[in-house]
């Protein structure tokens, strides 16, 4: 790609929009002190509290309670740009809680299931010597989009779930068999020609996957906002079972269910995250399970726009930031609010997106095109220092940056990020980019003499030493490594990061793919009701309030809340 | 006890002054008196007691043990003194020092501390008295500017936000002051209003924080300008690495020793 790194920094029209009027490379300001009352939102949460405590008598938000009566905004409370979008945002509409973009992201994720269709048609074809054709595959996928919501199909008298509730739920499915994907009524088909029409991606994709087919199964949000993330495969599993015995005429009764129901939980089954050990007691589809290759494969971009890496590359840090550190560290293992903050340098104000394209000109006028570069520890060296030597100069020129990025962790992710991704593009090696996170990582401790928390005492002075080696527990390719690999498991701002790693060595080779054709095909399936091709962009449309997700329950409760 | 410096690359200031620091052999530039520095810590009232959480060393009858034999105890261990902190805030903006070295400084030269360090803070928590006597030599000495660093035990983030307009690292809590040309502080470390005001003496003038700094910075010594200081971490980065894939090689190709020599960019 040819590519010109811009004469202004990209982030600057960020700063502009959130410090208007001020001197951007000043380094003193007048502190106003203006308090929560110079913020819409912080007002709009006060105003609810009080409502809130006149409704239930009983005390709730009051922001007066804060560092004992020293409220929120002794200094300016700026909003956020969504990066590469022109929207600006609250930070309070980037916590999940309040972002309903950002929980269908998760919900999507979580209420999916891959599920291979041929260990069942062999089955019906080799035990029960009945005969599967595009006709019977379209009347099982009928059965199967009627029951899969949660209605029945083969027992009378049953209670079911009403259709408006569960609107979100649907099966599709995907085959590297062109011929058979023509014969199937295309409501149910994802094309995969069609959405991988870009660099040959298509062709890669069936070459990977081969004349197999497989169904994407999208649960009903509002069961995964009950139910675990294991819930997922059991709930496929029994109506799957049940359709099969509806589209095929089989009895309810015969041993073959058995070989059907053991195919859609377990044989043939692809969890989209794997089940964590006791000490952390999680089952499949939980976040903590969700490798780095996976997460990539789920973002979209690359599908869209493979012409440019960098974005792509972004786009799913800014999905695995969310994911990994809002959600899974922020709530799950740790809880409170603070993990926000980590996750939205990453994707808000164009910051890590400016570091990255600057590294990626820099890269591209060393060593050529995306991918050409030696896969070794000099090429490492070279553009991690020259992108985070660049970076740290950009917070020391621009204070307004520094005070955008008020918290060294936040800092350290973003610099570390845009050196590894920045290699990973250039080389097309996800371990050669890991290692130019940790010499990030060593850089900007020894320029400052501080990194960000304990944390990046733990992981970052030990991880390069796992980069190479692959010795269990301690190393793996990167695509395989995901939240609970053991040095990153307790770590905020890392574990997004390390996602768009793995896409940015994959950008770099301009791969259809990172890790698994399935996950991929799945995902861009774009009857989902979040659009993972375009993730930050989502999130600005939560945080807008214009974002309508699945799973609510106003059918069913009185109105006017 | 018998101290050899430590040494650290670098041949402009900024990284003699990072000697300095890890050897403690600092400048020491005002007087806290121990009642001030005692209120400022925000701990115990000036003139109490220390509390104590066991009975001083000596009438606890201990074991027989080769290890107590011998570290000899510090005088706060001693006297069965409570764990407590003093924590400091540096400004990005040229403050005297950097919270790594903060904890260098404090590891190398005092027994009996235990040192954290992040971005924004470094905290150093010891028994009352020992933590006391660290602390007392941090503040009055070169590694502290009134105005560009601070005891901040909560709310840190004022590390990174732009100087107030009289030139004090913003504080949400409002710990501190100028009042006269000097640098007041009327709240302890977590913004508790104490009831003296603490004079910590005039501010540093930009050319002075800027000599006595140890960041690297575009605006004073560019980190970029330290080739020393970055074949150190790159050489660093490359042992870290090879050690852990094939530790046999990890010297013989080291940059700068082997075949393999990084030039900066």
């Amino acid at each position: 790609m040819a590519y010109k790194y811009p004469s202004e920094k990209i982030f600057v029209e960020a700063l502009k929009a959130k410090f208007a009027g001020l001197d951007l490379s000043e380094q003193k300001v007048r502190y106003v002190r203006a308090g929560y009352v110079q913020n819409a939102r912080k007002r709009e949460f006060q105003a609810a509290g009080e409502r809130v405590a006149a409704q239930r008598g009983m005390q709730q938000y009051d922001v007066n309670i804060h560092c004992g009566g020293m409220t929120l905004g002794q200094r300016q409370l700026v909003p956020y740009k969504i990066s590469t979008t022109p929207d600006i945002v609250e930070g309070d509409d980037l916590h999940y809680v309040n972002n309903p973009a950002m929980q269908q992201m998760w919900d999507d994720i979580k209420r999916t299931i891959i599920v291979g269709m041929d260990l069942a048609h062999e089955t019906l074809e080799k035990r029960l010597g009945k005969e599967v054709t595009p006709e019977s595959i379209a009347g099982y996928m009928e059965a199967v989009n009627h029951t899969m919501p949660g209605a029945a199909i083969v027992q009378e008298h049953m209670v079911e779930t009403h259709p408006g509730l569960v609107d979100d739920c649907y099966v599709k499915l995907f085959t590297g068999d062109d011929e058979l994907a023509d014969e199937i009524d295309s409501q149910y088909v994802i094309n995969i020609n069609d959405l991988f029409d870009k660099e040959g991606q298509a062709d890669q994709i069936k070459a990977a996957m081969g004349k197999t087919t497989w169904q994407a199964v999208h649960i009903p949000t509002i069961v995964v906002r009950c139910c675990d993330g294991g819930n997922t495969s059991r709930w496929s599993a029994m109506q799957i079972g049940m359709s099969f015995i509806a589209a095929y005429n089989m009895c309810a009764g015969e041993a073959a269910v058995a070989d059907l129901a053991f195919a859609a939980k377990h044989a043939a089954a692809v969890q989209m995250a794997e089940m964590l050990p006791a000490r952390r007691a999680r089952s499949p589809n939980e976040p903590g399970g969700l490798s780095f290759g996976y997460c990539a494969d789920m973002c979209q971009t690359q599908r869209i726009a493979p012409d440019d890496p960098v974005r792509c590359t972004l786009e799913v840090v800014a999905t695995g930031t969310m994911l990994y550190d809002q959600i899974w560290l922020g709530s799950y293992m740790s809880g409170g609010v603070g993990f926000t903050q980590y996750a939205t340098a990453a994707y808000t104000n164009d910051v890590l997106d400016d570091f990255t394209y600057y590294g990626y000109d820099y890269a591209l006028n060393k060593f050529g095109d995306d991918g050409s570069a030696p896969n070794d520890l000099a090429t490492a060296t070279d553009l991690a220092t020259e992108v985070t030597l660049n970076a740290m100069e950009c917070y020391e020129d621009y204070p307004t940056l520094l005070e955008d990025h008020f918290g060294g962790s936040q800092r350290a992710g973003v610099m570390a990020a845009a050196s590894a991704c920045t290699t990973g593009i250039a080389t097309g090696n996800a371990q050669v980019a890991l290692s130019a996170w940790y010499m990030s990582m060593y850089l900007h401790k020894e320029g400052w003499g501080r990194l960000g928390f304990f944390g990046y005492d733990l992981q970052d002075q030990c991880g390069a030493t796992n980069v190479c080696s692959y010795q269990g527990d301690e190393g793996c390719c990167l695509e395989l490594r995901g939240a609970n690999y053991p040095n990153y498991a307790m770590n905020v701002g890392h574990q997004g990061e390390y996602a768009g790693i793995t896409q940015s060595a994959h950008s770099g080779n301009h791969d259809a793919y990172c890790c698994n054709p399935l996950i991929k095909v799945c995902f861009a399936d774009p009857a989902l009701v979040f659009d993972f091709s375009h993730t930050r962009k989502e999130y600005a449309r939560g945080a807008m309030r214009t974002f309508r997700p699945a799973g609510e329950r106003s059918l069913v409760i009185p109105a006017g809340i | 006890m018998a101290y050899t410096p430590q040494y650290y690359p670098g041949a402009s200031h900024v990284a003699v002054n990072r000697r300095k620091h890890m050897s403690g052999d600092i400048e020491k530039l005002r007087t806290v008196s121990d009642d001030d520095l005692v209120a400022a810590l925000g701990h115990r009232a000036p003139g109490a007691d220390y509390p104590s959480i066991h009975p001083p060393l000596k009438e606890m009858g201990e074991p027989d043990c080769p290890v107590r034999q011998m570290v000899e105890p510090t005088p706060g261990a001693a006297a069965g003194d409570r764990v407590r902190y003093s924590q400091f805030t540096d400004s990005m903006y040229s403050a005297p020092s950097i919270p790594y070295f903060r904890s260098y400084y404090a590891a190398i030269n005092f027994r009996g501390v235990d040192p954290g360090t992040l971005s924004g803070r470094q905290i150093v928590e010891a028994r009352e008295r020992d933590m006391e006597e660290q602390c007392k030599a941090t503040i009055e000495s070169e590694m502290t500017c009134p105005a560009l660093a601070g005891l901040r035990g909560c709310t840190v983030h004022g590390h990174s936000l732009r100087l107030a307009e009289d030139g004090l690292m913003f504080d949400m809590l409002q710990r501190t002051h100028m009042e006269g040309g000097n640098v007041i502080e009327d709240k302890d470390q977590v913004g508790v209003p104490i009831d003296r005001k603490v004079n910590l003496g005039k501010p540093m003038s930009d050319a002075e924080a800027k000599k006595r700094t140890t960041i690297y910075r575009t605006d004073g010594v560019k980190y970029r300008d330290e080739p020393e200081v970055l074949d150190h971490v790159h050489l660093v980065h490359h042992r870290r690495t090879m050690y852990g894939y094939r530790p046999e090689t990890a010297a013989e190709t080291a940059p700068g020793v082997g075949p393999v020599t990084y030039h900066t960019v």
